[in-house]
């Protein structure tokens, strides 16, 4: 579709959406990429925002970790010098009351420091200042201070040693989870049989995974101070409790088996709860499909789904799937394509059927297929749900763009 | 050493102002005058005791240059040129120099007949401050005086604003002001190119910020202004005449286009008229630079925003009005605003700084009652938006014209030091030059390594060319002899005989003699050729003669044998040479004094 094509077929929906302002004066050859992506965040006719700030990072991200209510931390990814942020959101998403008098919308940098190596992966150890990096290319972790008032540096403080039971295992970095208690302990590993939980300030391994399995892990979930579920990329499930030495609890994905051929691979939430034994765990494979699991029942499926997503050769780092900390059932997908989609699980069955997404961002590229010029189609590397606020996320893309946006569900509103 | 020398004026990490002294060359220059808008005290004003405890600053100060026309940067001017005292040269853009004595103005009248202040400026002295002012071009190189010359650039921001460069000799300063690296829809981005200063100064209250996306603003506008006119509702925009107001239109005009939207869009006419005669300006100025984002149209050929009248504001239905002054403390948006107050369907939006004692001010607060004129309340019940389209660079924006300048130093005013030390890293790393960031009333010396430049006569150049080979080795360093001869203001190297000339004087001839005693039982002119046969031998390519008078010479020594009163096999030897061969005397001295071998013939 042409630009002016695009245009007529907006302008004949009369649903009183935003649509584009002022770009019909500028030719097409004066757009940048960037002020097409934008065009799309702005033509969005079934798309409605409460709050929308999008934001250019120097360097792209692929870490969004809160570490406060009101700041996260993104780092840099390139194989050398990097920075890790600590970004303080604007005045203006918080102030529900007196909105309109905040003109606040920019994201303060707080705190920042330098790193030799690449951030794949950074936690942020809950009740501290402390933050724990992986670069994926080794088993260990970096620990870091965040800083407080006295200074704006995030510095680094030692280093966490994770062991690799099998040499010349694929590479692949480590997972991380934070215990949710104190003294701060770290659960980290590459692999199944890597997985372990150390001590922060001593540096004392207190618990490791009996298992023999090289299954290479996706990530890390606490369901409890002692319980934890590590999330495989081949769909493996496994639940272990760090009072015990006892084997962990193995759960294949359930069948029918997602389609053979190429390798598929499995990425894993498990929502969170007071009770544990209420928690159900999503897993999603790089075909699109997502599965709905008790965790009473791990192999065993609720409801699955066919999500509408671009299905496309993914890296083991590439997508996130993440429940929403304080809507009922629903759930974040983003990294196969520019576009982060919320789906409503509750309305899937037992049976395989497809299934259309609630509410989709677009903000980053307007579609995947966006290949001209020769320029790689951008992608989101990573998204989070904002710990109470039920429609707010985050979300960052290869292009070094940050998006913070609340959502606005179209279901619940009146059609105009 | 050489120094720079920069103060940022003022009391504490308040950062509401910027006054920046400057000592460069001998020269003490004073970058903006601004006026800090939180306080109703002399805390308002930069603390000027740092130049003078008291009297004028005239005999200080070389020169005052203003970045633009916001208060923050210009608003103490007419306090410190009348009030203090300073007649030398102000300097500013031209638009600047418009538009600043109506801020000021208007800016006066607030402070002075709202919060009715009594040690402030009066019109007269905006006046007559203003006539001290000399407006700059975009980059073209002013003399301040023989030494001190100034240049303007680009800063975006806002209509006017530059960044100043600052020469003096070969040391340089560059003043950012405020600047933006983005461009706008009516201005373009700042720009500098490569000047290589000394120091690099900008302000690092945004350093820290990432900036929301302009549209992502724009976006946050258009659904307020398109939510009140769906639900009926009037939307007063109050506005100072030009910038923002052309973007806002812009923005509006084309979206109604978009939209279909019928409501009407007025402008006021007081706006038409001063946004015409700066549009002027305008135009001049942001030819430089702007290319493609500046979009070339007559001002009021909108299709959908007419004149305003005032018997409009009462008309039903819904409407947007654009109307002067910006910050509702007069005229004619302040009727609007108490005609609209009282009903809840209906919006202001404030798109910019409010000072403090005027309604703008006031409602931004939170305020919904109002007290008028005649103790008359007035109850607001309308919507109040306040939104920010000002363009500032965020730390991005520093970096990026660190890379154009690329300064030697940088110097972060306004910011507490602790809260910039990652940006200080940031810089440091990347670009490797020193970072200082000064508190308010501290000063920092920076070092400079002035590069003097100094004219070598051809003549010399050649010479030195031709000894040693037609290359030069860069492991064998030589030592050029020459003479620098300092005369007015320039600097020449010059051979010694051509420098001797020009001073009218003659060369001294230097000679050294010495004697050395020999043991030799030949006669003396046996000896004497027995010693020339053994230079000879010893002393290969260099000139050795043996003369009839009885001499003999090596370059330019002359060797002379006499035999001893005492004893005639004691030889005495006269050594005698001129000081540029004072080496090779040297040498033959300690050899002669070795004795002669006894193979010789």
């Amino acid at each position: 579709m042409t630009e002016e094509e695009e245009e007529e077929d907006n302008n004949s929906r009369s649903d009183g959406a935003l649509h584009a302002v002022g770009w019909r004066r500028r030719k097409r050859r004066l757009l940048s990429p960037a002020a097409r992506v934008h065009l799309s965040v702005l033509r969005g006719t079934h798309q409605w925002y409460k709050d929308l700030h999008v934001y250019q990072l120097e360097h792209p991200t692929q870490v969004i970790e809160w570490t406060s209510g009101r700041t996260v931390c993104v780092a840099g990814f390139s194989p050398s010098k990097n920075e890790i942020l600590e970004l303080r959101l604007p005045r203006k998403l918080f102030a529900d009351e007196n909105k309109g008098l905040c003109a606040e919308r920019d994201f303060k940098v707080v705190h920042g420091g330098f790193t030799d190596r690449p951030v794949r992966c950074l936690r942020h150890v809950p009740g501290t200042r402390c933050a724990v990096t992986g670069d994926g290319l080794s088993s260990n972790l970096q620990v870091w201070d965040l800083g407080g008032d006295d200074s704006d540096v995030i510095r680094r403080t030692g280093s966490i040693e994770g062991r690799r039971r099998r040499t010349g295992v694929s590479e692949g970095g480590s997972s991380i989870a934070a215990r949710p208690s104190s003294p701060p302990q770290i659960l980290h590993g590459a692999q199944i049989s890597d997985v372990q939980l150390t001590e922060l300030s001593s540096g004392q391994t207190l618990y490791q995974l009996e298992s023999d399995s090289a299954d290479p892990l996706s990530s890390l979930h606490f369901l409890s101070d002692a319980v934890f579920l590590a999330g495989c990329s081949n769909g493996n499930i496994y639940v272990a409790d760090t009072r015990t030495s006892a084997a962990p609890q193995l759960s294949p994905p359930p069948p029918p088996p997602v389609s053979s051929g190429e390798s598929v691979l499995w990425w894993t939430d498990a929502s969170a709860g007071p009770d544990p034994s209420g928690c159900r765990v999503v897993r999603l494979s790089s075909s699109g499909q997502a599965l709905v699991s008790d965790l009473r029942n791990l192999g065993g499926a609720v409801s699955r789904a066919q999500l509408d997503v671009q299905t496309r050769r993914c890296g083991p780092d590439d997508v996130r799937v993440s429940w929403a900390p304080a809507l009922d059932d629903c759930i974040a997908v983003s990294g196969f394509s520019g576009a982060v989609q919320i789906y409503d699980a509750s309305v899937w069955t037992s049976e395989l059927q497809e299934a259309r997404p609630l509410f989709e961002h677009r903000g980053h590229a307007v579609s995947p297929e966006q290949s001209d010029d020769g320029v790689p189609p951008i992608l989101v590397t990573s998204h989070v749900w904002h710990p109470e606020r039920p429609r707010t996320l985050l979300s960052a893309a290869s292009d070094g763009s940050v998006h913070v946006w609340d959502w606005v569900d179209q279901s619940a509103a009146d059609k105009r | 050493m050489p120094e720079i020398k920069v103060t940022p004026l003022g009391a504490g990490q308040d950062v509401g102002r910027s006054c920046i002294l400057v000592s460069i060359g001998g020269k003490n220059i004073m970058l903006d005058c601004g006026m800090h808008m939180g306080y109703n005290d002399d805390r308002r004003f930069p603390d000027f005791s740092y130049i003078t405890q008291n009297g004028r600053l005239t005999d200080f100060l070389d020169c005052v240059i203003i970045s633009h026309f916001h208060l923050d940067h210009c608003g103490a001017l007419p306090y410190m040129s009348e009030m203090v005292g300073y007649d030398g040269p102000i300097y500013m853009t031209h638009p600047t120099k418009a538009i600043c004595p109506i801020l000021l103005e208007d800016f006066r009248k607030i402070t002075v007949d709202k919060k009715g202040e009594t040690n402030f400026f009066t019109s007269q002295m905006i006046k007559d401050c203003m006539k001290k002012v000399i407006p700059l071009n975009l980059h073209q190189t002013v003399q301040v005086d023989d030494e001190l010359e100034i240049k303007a650039y680009y800063a975006g921001h806002v209509l006017g604003a530059a960044m100043v460069h600052i020469k003096v000799g070969s040391e340089s300063v560059v003043y950012t002001g405020d600047y933006n690296m983005t461009p706008d829809r009516h201005l373009g981005a700042a720009w500098i190119d490569k000047c290589r200063p000394d120091i690099l100064i900008s302000e690092s209250t945004y350093a820290t910020t990432i900036r929301d996306s302009k549209r992502c603003r724009e976006r946050d506008f258009l659904k307020k202004v398109h939510e009140t006119i769906e639900r009926g509702g009037k939307v007063l925009i109050p506005v100072f005449a030009l910038g923002r107001a052309q973007e806002l239109c812009i923005l509006l005009e084309t979206f109604w286009e978009r939209m279909n939207l019928k409501a009407p869009i007025y402008f006021s006419t007081g706006l038409t008229e001063k946004a015409n005669h700066y549009y002027k300006l305008f135009i001049t100025w942001t030819n430089q630079k702007i290319r493609k984002t500046f979009v070339q149209r007559n001002m009021f050929e909108f299709k959908h925003i007419k004149a305003f009248d005032r018997s409009y504001a009462d008309n039903p239905g819904p409407m947007v009005v654009f109307a002067t002054p910006g910050m509702l403390h007069a005229g004619q948006s302040l009727q609007i605003f108490k005609k609209w107050a009282g009903n809840e369907k209906n919006m202001v939006i404030m798109p910019g700084y409010c000072v403090q004692g005027t309604i703008g001010h006031k409602i931004l607060n939170g305020q919904r009652k109002l007290e008028m004129e005649g103790r008359a309340t007035l109850d607001v019940k309308l919507q109040v938006e306040y939104m920010s389209f000002s363009a500032h660079a965020d730390a991005k924006g520093i970096m990026q014209l660190i890379r154009m300048a690329e300064p030697r130093n940088m110097v972060l005013v306004h910011g507490e030091a602790v809260k910039m030390e990652f940006l200080k890293g940031k810089i440091e790393q990347e670009f490797s030059i020193d970072c200082y960031m000064p508190a308010n009333g501290e000063t920092i010396t920076v070092t400079t390594n002035p590069s003097v430049p100094v004219d070598i006569s051809l003549n010399l150049l050649k010479r030195e060319m031709a000894l040693g080979g037609p290359l030069p080795d860069p492991k064998k360093p030589r030592t050029m002899h020459g003479t620098l001869i300092m005369k007015e203001n320039s600097l020449k190297l010059v051979s010694s005989e051509q420098a001797l000339k020009e001073l009218g004087l003659n060369e001294h001839q230097l000679r050294f003699t010495c004697r050395v005693q020999l043991q030799d039982p030949h006669s003396d002119p046996d000896t004497l050729h027995r010693i020339y046969t053994h230079l000879k031998s010893v002393l290969k390519g260099y000139t050795i003669q043996h003369l009839p008078d009885g001499t003999v010479m090596v370059e330019s020594i002359v060797i002379k044998v006499s035999s001893s009163a005492e004893d005639t096999n004691t030889k005495v030897l006269l050594l005698s040479w001129s000081y540029q061969d004072e080496d090779l005397g040297s040498f033959l001295s300690t050899l002669l004094k070795k004795g002669l071998p006894s193979g010789l013939c």
